[in-house]
């Protein structure tokens, strides 16, 4: 018996060489040994590598040397058989030895012995692979897989947030949801509870935000005017506005919606402060287009403002006060049916100042009477409070008449029928027990004195209710306590019945606009001395020089600008529209003053800034207080 | 392949020949210096309140150009296989592609009223400054490596150096034979080296720590220390092999290494432009929706 080997080998183009060999052994040597049977030339081939051996008729033994394996019919092993009537396949390395099935009648093992074709070795020096294409998945692949990551995060989720979501949900707040991906940009701090629900103000989508969104909270906030006649007022603009007017209103953005001005998603922004030219657009010449306007035209503080117009008790109907607003150059007078002559109180060397002083231990009154010891601010410290009669001018006004045990009894202020009453019973009440008292203590018994004694006192009682009468009208007549102050109207056909007119202020002069007596406190027009006290309130409410109740002492505008101008003004305060007047609100501190004094910028004069106040808000306001009336 | 559409000499300082840097003496860079500075110009004059936003109408406006200019720029794709002559020509619009591209650096930006969060816009912004740079970075390979290209093959081609390798694997086969099963093990090893194996990164790096060649040579150095008489002679002619196929490794390494540097930015660009055209379709409708 032998193995037939034959080594198959192919030449550079294709043809295949083979060399036979004939070993007449039962043992195989194969290694890349040249000594080996089967000298495989091959680093990955062992020097000896493994046998070959007959171990019976019909079976060969294939075993690995230690450590190394062979592949034995595809299995990787360390010792195998090869039934020789069917054939194998033994790999080694890189070669393949073929056992080829046993001819019939022969004893010859054949064994083709060929280098497998080395694909990889093909593959590893494919030239393509100089590319980068090569360690690099495709741009096509790189390109769909972001793509429907973009599509799937930014655009399905989002959508599918806001369709799971009901308008008005509540809970909707909790959680991250897809559209948030959406948000331009954080809300303002007063909106950013709804970072969350989108659909709070988006509420329809592809429909622009609408005032409807707004006003489902903002219940308060009214209208600047009647929209229809707001369309009106507004001036007509040309190019670049027009079309951009033109182009939002393509897009479904009307003009004049909320979100024009309270622009939102740039994040906890201040409110710009409301430039002077945003209300001049309209109103510089409003009566050009709204000829029925009652508005005077404004567009500058300084240079072009209407006169202001307040609020003025004109005239009485009957007890019924009437009401108008009058220009302050028509000199208005004002008809409160109270008579005070405000120089003469405010004279530092008359008598008023002369009683102030004797009454300065009680009321802390100075040398003189300040606008203080009578003029109250309101709690806010914005305005005044009306005079009162007991509170401020009972001070010196007194209505007693009569001290009892320490107490004294004043007259009813406000009560006329009361007093005359009260009078009567006065002088009624001295002469209660003189009846008794009438006779002499010793008077002799008899009808003709104790007749005396009843005519005597029929006559002191009569002449006592003369008295009293006579005090009563005293009072309400020139120079009494009453007639000093009011106006009386007098009673009918020698009656008793006098009558006080009522008296009234209005609690406001000037409803559209703002004007806070706190911030004028301290007052320095430009190249004067800075004015404090009273001297401050005079420099405007020039009340030391009227002596007539009816004198309306507000001051006109010019007094007001000697300071204040417009918007681009040299004088010392540059105030546009929005320092008194609000776009929105009537009545209240303007938001531009309210968003000022918020951020600590608020000046409480033009020379005094607001100092932040520690103390909690009652305190506040008894510290506000220190003029010399807060004594009482 | 997309670099096929440059021409190598465009980026060169030649006498003879215009590259689309330079087209026209710099036309296309002096209209997109304008546009920028114009767009700022704009911007720092127009008065947005409460600030600079894309909503405003300069914001709108800007995107609006922006968005067209993108899908412009993104055309080259398509264009640039046409090679044409001409005012149009290829060279011009590739021209006009590297500028306005950089301008909208510039509009984007200002888009943006430089208002940045994590959300669909900014990430519309993220991949459009990524596509720019990548492009940027593009144009400064291209100006830069193919000079050096052509350095790291030392004049052979492709295919050259290959089989300058594969010749060398075969004397390293031939010559190993006589060495001990453990030598041929480590011979083994740089047989087995793959000369591009390895990603995205060896490529790019040029750094193949885990080298078979290499660490075959460095055992071989110390075997051939210690070797005498007849088995030394082998090894040594070993070495020699070793040493010769490390230097075409890195030959071929290198010329990989700025192959990857030249074409990698195509991965990033081409793929990124079509994910920025979603993004910024998604941005409008994102904006339109919640309008």
């Amino acid at each position: 018996m032998a193995f037939l080997l034959r080594n198959i080998s192919y030449s550079a183009d294709g043809r295949q060489i083979v060399r036979s060999s004939r070993v007449s052994d039962d043992l195989l040597k194969v290694g890349r040994d040249p000594d080996c049977d089967i000298c495989l030339n091959d680093l990955a081939v062992a020097l000896h590598h493994a046998t070959l051996e007959q171990i019976s008729s019909t079976r060969v033994g294939v075993s690995a040397e230690a450590g190394l394996t062979i592949d034995i019919d595809g299995s990787v092993t360390q010792f195998g058989q090869i039934d020789v009537t069917i054939g194998g396949v033994i790999g080694v390395g890189p070669f393949q030895l073929r056992v080829l099935p046993q001819e019939m009648g022969s004893d010859d093992i054949a064994i083709d012995v060929e280098r497998a074709p080395d694909e990889e070795a093909e593959a590893k020096f494919d030239t393509r692979r100089f590319a980068l294409s090569a360690a690099m998945p495709g741009k096509r692949p790189i390109a769909w897989a972001l793509v429907l990551v973009v599509l799937a995060a930014f655009l399905a989720w989002p959508i599918y947030a806001y369709y799971r979501q009901q308008p008005g949900e509540a809970e909707y707040a909790s959680g991250f949801h897809g559209d948030r991906l959406w948000l331009s940009g954080s809300l303002s701090e007063g909106h950013a509870a709804l970072g969350n629900n989108c659909r709070a103000c988006h509420v329809e989508a592809f429909e622009s935000v609408q005032d409807a969104a707004c006003t489902a909270c903002h219940t308060q906030v009214h209208d600047h005017a009647d929209a229809r006649r707001m369309q009106l007022a507004r001036p007509q603009v040309g190019g670049f506005e027009r079309f951009q007017l033109a182009v939002g209103s393509l897009f479904g953005l009307e003009a004049g919606r909320c979100v024009d001005c309270h622009t939102e998603h740039e994040g906890p922004q201040e409110m710009a402060p409301t430039p002077q030219q945003f209300c001049s657009d309209c109103h510089a010449d409003l009566d050009a287009r709204l000829p029925d306007t009652r508005l005077g035209n404004a567009a500058d503080f300084e240079r072009s403002h209407p006169e202001f117009q307040p609020m003025v008790l004109v005239r009485w109907e009957g007890d019924r006060p009437l009401m108008r607003r009058v220009p302050l150059d028509r000199r208005p007078r004002e008809s409160s049916n109270l008579k005070f002559p405000h120089a003469l109180h405010l004279d530092p060397n008359g008598g008023v100042a002369q009683m102030g002083r004797r009454l300065a231990a009680t009321y802390g009154f100075g040398q003189r009477l300040e606008c203080a010891d009578c003029h109250v601010p309101t709690p806010d410290g914005v305005r005044f409070a009306p005079p009162n009669m007991e509170g401020d001018c009972a001070m010196c006004h007194s209505l007693a008449f009569e001290a009892s045990d320490g107490t004294v009894r004043t007259l009813r202020h406000g009560e006329p029928g009361q007093v005359v009453a009260d009078v009567r019973a006065f002088y009624r009440a001295g002469l209660r027990q003189r009846p008794a008292d009438l006779g002499t203590p010793r008077s002799r018994p008899g009808d003709v004195n104790q007749a005396r004694a009843a005519l005597q006192s029929a006559r002191a009682t009569q002449l006592t209710g003369q008295r009293a009468d006579v005090a009563v009208r005293a009072l309400f007549a020139q120079g009494g306590a009453c007639f000093d102050c009011h106006e009386v109207t007098s009673a009918p056909g020698g009656s008793l019945a006098y009558g006080i007119r009522p008296v009234a202020f209005p609690s406001r002069y000037m409803l559209h606009g703002w004007f806070d007596h706190r911030a004028h406190q301290i007052v320095q027009r430009p190249g004067q001395r800075q004015l404090e006290g009273s001297a401050a309130c005079l420099s405007c409410h020039r009340a030391d020089a009227s002596s007539d109740a009816a004198d309306l002492l507000l001051p006109a505008m010019a007094s007001c600008r000697d300071c204040h101008g417009g918007e681009t003004s040299s004088l010392p305060v540059e105030s546009t529209c929005a320092m008194c007047h609000d776009y929105h609100m009537d009545e209240g501190v303007p938001a531009m003053l309210l968003r000022q004094q918020v951020r600590g910028r608020r000046w409480t004069t033009t020379v005094i800034p607001v100092q932040p106040q520690p103390s909690p808000p009652g305190q506040q306001q008894r510290q506000r207080g220190q003029a010399p009336a807060r004594a009482r | 392949m997309a670099t096929r559409g440059f021409d190598r000499a465009d980026v060169g300082d030649s006498v003879a020949h215009e590259g689309f840097l330079r087209y026209r003496r710099f036309r296309w860079f002096k209209t997109a210096l304008l546009i920028g500075l114009a767009v700022i110009l704009i911007y720092l004059l127009v008065d947005v309140q409460p600030r600079h936003n894309g909503g405003s109408w300069l914001g709108y406006t800007l995107g609006s150009i922006g968005f067209a200019l993108i899908v412009w720029l993104a055309m080259l794709g398509i264009r640039k296989r046409a090679i044409t002559r001409g005012r149009w020509s290829l060279k011009a619009w590739t021209s006009a592609h590297v500028y306005l591209g950089l301008a909208l650096i510039v509009i984007g930006t200002l888009h943006t009223g430089f208002q940045f969060g994590w959300n669909v816009h900014t990430l519309a912004y993220v991949l459009m400054m990524v596509v720019i740079l990548s492009g940027a970075y593009g144009i400064s390979v291209y100006a830069m490596l193919p000079q050096g290209l052509s350095d790291a093959r030392s004049e052979m081609t492709g295919p050259q150096m290959i089989d300058a390798i594969n010749t060398l694997d075969k004397q390293i086969q031939g010559a190993a034979q006589p060495l001990s099963d453990a030598d041929s093990e480590v011979v083994l090893g740089s047989l087995g080296e793959d000369p591009f194996g390895g990603g995205v990164w060896r490529r790019l790096s040029g750094s193949y720590p885990r080298c078979g060649n290499r660490r075959a040579l460095q055992i071989m150095r110390g075997r051939l220390a210690e070797a005498t008489g007849k088995p030394a002679g082998a090894i040594e002619q070993v070495v020699t092999l070793l040493e010769r196929k490390a230097a075409a490794l890195q030959r071929v390494r290198n010329y990989v290494q700025r192959r990857a540097l030249l074409e990698i930015w195509l991965y990033v660009h081409v793929p990124l432009t079509f994910v920025l055209i979603v993004a910024l379709i998604v941005h409008v409708v994102s904006v339109f929706f919640y309008w």
